[in-house]
């Protein structure tokens, strides 16, 4: 298994002069400044001679007092070795543009439309440079850049009138001072970019075709999203998904809230999932400050963590079962009524049901209440005889395998080229989770092993989850024996500036896996906070899993891959 | 084969209907066991309260606004404030309470805050505060604040004249002279005052006791 400073050699042997600057974090951290006329064939390398087959996302920063604006590709593998390579690319601030990798990597695309969109850095190469998240008329303002202003821009939001436009829609105009006419600073036309309705219509060939709605509106995924159909006749010939209805701008939000109010936002990316989400900020924040966790709040975090798997593995499970039986509520109701017992363990300890706000940088919040080791280890067995009888009436009920297997399979080496992570990931029999890769807190001294399926397929992932809920009691029930007592909190103290650095942490949420890249400039606030969410990735895997499937279908595969669109479009 | 299967799975329901359930359905009626680490409406101890606007300025929401409240410690400041939450931003994140540096604003077990209007749920100090002075303590307290004025005044006046006698005496020096006589000033005040504070607290002591006894 190589290590990061080995990596970094390979690549300095194989094109002398690329790395422009280099840091090697740790055995499992890579820093590198690649010059951007190299970037390809260094990717290229890395993914043929050095196993990195797993692009992990790319994240925009600008960097406004260099003038300069960067690039940073998140590279890992699947197993072949633990480490995380992160490339920089520089590219100037007027006409910034980089290399696309969409031509190696399939899964490049969205994350480098997410940039394009917010920073306006442009992709040479790339296929599809549409809006993804963003409004029509919010494109070409690049609002994460760091010299934006607001929309309508805040300097002149009074000056803003509101006029009707031939499609008979009213919008906000602004018009240009006399000033600015003089000095041929007014903002010129907006680019037009085609838009989601155009680009549809456009695939329609006969008149056999047709397109179909499924979205944003559905009453059992708990956030909206477009999933837009071309069909002829019973089958799907092509999907097209538009993101963006419920995007936030957290990340954009988090740099201008003081790195202690971060956490708060980082709960609502998924409400389901927000331990996971708190510990991956709080992790990140912690390696920028060098902080020592406690082992006594690493074990709470653990437990609190798993607690929080089970939880949102158990709504996803009916989630997805009420949206393929269309029997009402009745298997929802099952699995809400065993979640109740999760959440009122989880309440006891964070005094909150959903949005926890619980970890802290360097310890947690609260100690576990008195009695809480005996409430677990009367919820926990309960819960797992529930689980395999789940387990069991899916195995057994002819119905279901019918309608579920090999609906909606991916191949190994499709998911891994597809960069989905969890379950669906899991479930094509790929051994990956963030808890083996890149341990964190005390999970290295727990036994436990990764849950995998064989066939990839909308049933197999169901029953991975279902067993990766038994791993979760097995390793709660571990901590709770070995939990020692000691302080909650570190002693140092935690300033209010954050010295300058960076660090990308990553854990296994839920849904799969969650990376954060934090970067501090010295202030009181974060400089930029990239999240590559566990869903945003898979989500970028339905549109081609959808292709040549039966309409009634399309539900049942997006419902297993147990949706969040509001972590997506965060 | 397959038929058995079916209704082994289709009896699955029967089963679990007999059981007991304990879910949130009783709510209006019966409210649900909260646990003691709780995050509801805040608790202010009114006390100790030192309105040093912390739990303000962490706020993500910006939700806490500092207003005067009656019922505070008139001996601590005179313009002090307390904190009054706008309910309808607030989301109960506990930050306020982590750093609330004397520990008087906590979170408690009430949760139920709907209201008709939109200012019916922005709570001023006088909601949340738990524990606080009474009328009778207040007036107490206010009339100590005048006497503890009162006699800085006094203080005050004692050192000036002291000050001006000293510094009539003290005219003829250079300047040196003048910063030694303007650094003994500060220890003159000093003096008088713990003095005049402690004989006002042994004075109060002395006032109340025969208060009491009357009222009994």
């Amino acid at each position: 298994m190589i290590n990061a400073s080995e990596v970094l050699s390979s690549i300095q042997s194989a094109f002398p002069g690329a790395v422009l600057d280099s840091r090697v974090e740790s055995d499992r951290r890579l820093w590198a400044t690649i010059d951007s006329e190299k970037i390809l064939d260094v990717c290229k390398h890395l993914s043929t001679k050095l196993n990195f087959d797993h692009y992990s996302g790319a994240a925009g920063v600008d960097w406004i007092a260099r003038n300069e604006m960067e690039v940073v590709e998140i590279m890992a593998s699947h197993g072949a070795h633990q480490v995380v390579a992160m490339l920089k690319v520089k590219t100037p601030r007027e006409n910034p543009s980089v290399r696309s990798l969409t031509g190696l990597y399939w899964n490049a695309n969205w994350y480098e439309r997410e940039i394009w969109e917010m920073f306006g850095i442009n992709f040479e190469g790339h296929p599809e440079q549409y809006p993804l998240l963003l409004s029509d008329e919010l494109m070409g303002a690049w609002p994460w850049r760091k010299d934006y202003k607001g929309y309508p821009d805040l300097t002149t939001g009074e000056r803003a009138i509101q006029i009707t436009t031939p499609e008979g829609y009213m919008e906000l105009h602004v018009p240009p001072t006399p000033a600015e006419v003089e000095a041929g600073t007014v903002v010129k036309e907006r680019p037009k970019y085609p838009s989601f309705r155009e680009r549809e219509e456009k695939e329609i060939k006969s008149d056999a075709e047709m397109i179909m709605h499924l979205g944003p509106q559905h009453a059992m995924v708990p956030g909206p999203f477009l999933l837009d159909i071309l069909v002829e006749g019973e089958r799907v010939k092509k999907a097209f998904l538009d993101l963006g209805y419920i995007h936030k701008g957290i990340e954009k939000i988090m740099e201008n809230r003081s790195w202690l109010q971060g956490i708060t936002y980082t709960d609502r990316m998924c409400y389901v999932a927000s331990l996971s989400n708190n510990e991956c900020y709080c992790g990140a924040v912690e390696k920028i400050l060098g902080l020592e966790v406690p082992l006594r709040a690493q074990y709470i975090r653990v437990i609190l963590e798993e607690l929080s798997r089970i939880q949102s593995h158990l709504i996803g499970t009916g989630e997805f079962l009420t949206l393929v039986a269309g029997v009402g509520y009745a298997p929802w109701q099952y699995m809400i009524m065993d979640r109740e017992k999760i959440i009122s363990l989880i309440e006891s300890v964070t005094g909150a049901r959903l949005t926890h706000t619980f970890v802290r940088f360097g310890g947690v919040r609260n100690d576990l209440p008195e009695g809480f080791a005996e409430q677990c280890r009367k919820v926990l067995p309960f819960m797992k005889s529930r689980t395999e009888e789940f387990i069991e009436l899916f195995a057994q009920d002819p119905i279901y395998s019918l309608r579920m297997e090999n609906i909606g399979s991916i191949a190994p080496d499709t998911a891994k080229r597809m960069g989905c992570s969890g379950r669906v990931l899991r479930a094509a029999g790929v051994a990956y989770d963030m808890r083996k890769e890149d341990p964190i807190l005390v999970y290295p001294d727990l036994d436990f092993k990764v849950v995998t399926g064989t066939r990839g397929d909308s049933a197999d992932r169901i029953d991975v989850t279902l067993r990766e809920i038994l791993e979760s009691i097995h390793i709660i029930e571990q901590c709770l024996d070995k939990i020692p007592s000691g302080p909650i909190k570190t002693e140092a103290k935690i300033p209010k500036k954050v010295p300058a650095g960076e660090a990308y942490y990553r854990v296994e949420d839920p849904r799969g896996e969650m990376g954060m890249y934090v970067i501090s400039d010295g202030g009181d606030k974060p400089y930029r906070v990239k999240v590559r969410g566990p869903f945003y990735a898979t989500f970028q895997t339905l549109t081609p899993l959808l292709e040549g499937v039966y309409i009634a279908d399309a539900v049942a595969i997006a419902g297993s891959m147990d949706g969040c669109p509001s972590e997506a479009d965060r | 084969m397959l038929k058995r299967n079916m209704i082994k799975n289709f009896s699955w329901p029967l089963k679990t209907a007999t059981r007991e359930i304990e879910i949130t359905r009783l709510y209006p009626e019966v409210m649900m066991e909260l646990p003691a680490a709780e995050r509801g409406i805040h608790e202010l101890d009114a006390t100790t309260c030192i309105g040093c606007a912390s739990c303000a300025r962490i706020c993500p929401n910006s939700c806490i606004e500092m207003v005067h409240f009656k019922f505070g410690n008139p001996l601590k400041n005179k313009k002090m404030q307390f904190p009054q939450i706008d309910y309808g931003r607030c989301m109960f994140c506990g930050l306020c309470v982590d750093e609330c540096p004397v520990e008087c604003l906590t979170m408690g077990k009430k949760v139920t805050m709907a209201g008709w209007e939109r200012k019916d749920i922005v709570k001023s100090p006088d909601f949340l505060a738990t524990k606080r002075f009474s009328d009778k303590e207040v007036k107490d307290l206010e009339a100590e604040a005048k006497r503890i004025a009162a006699e800085k005044a006094a203080a005050k006046k004692a050192a000036a004249k002291d000050g001006a006698a000293k510094e009539g005496a003290a005219k003829k020096p250079t300047k040196e002279g003048a910063s030694v006589a303007e650094k003994k000033k500060p220890e003159a005040k000093a003096k008088p005052e713990e003095g005049s504070a402690a004989s006002e607290t042994k004075k109060e002591e002395s006032k109340a006791e025969p208060k009491e006894g009357g009222a009994s």
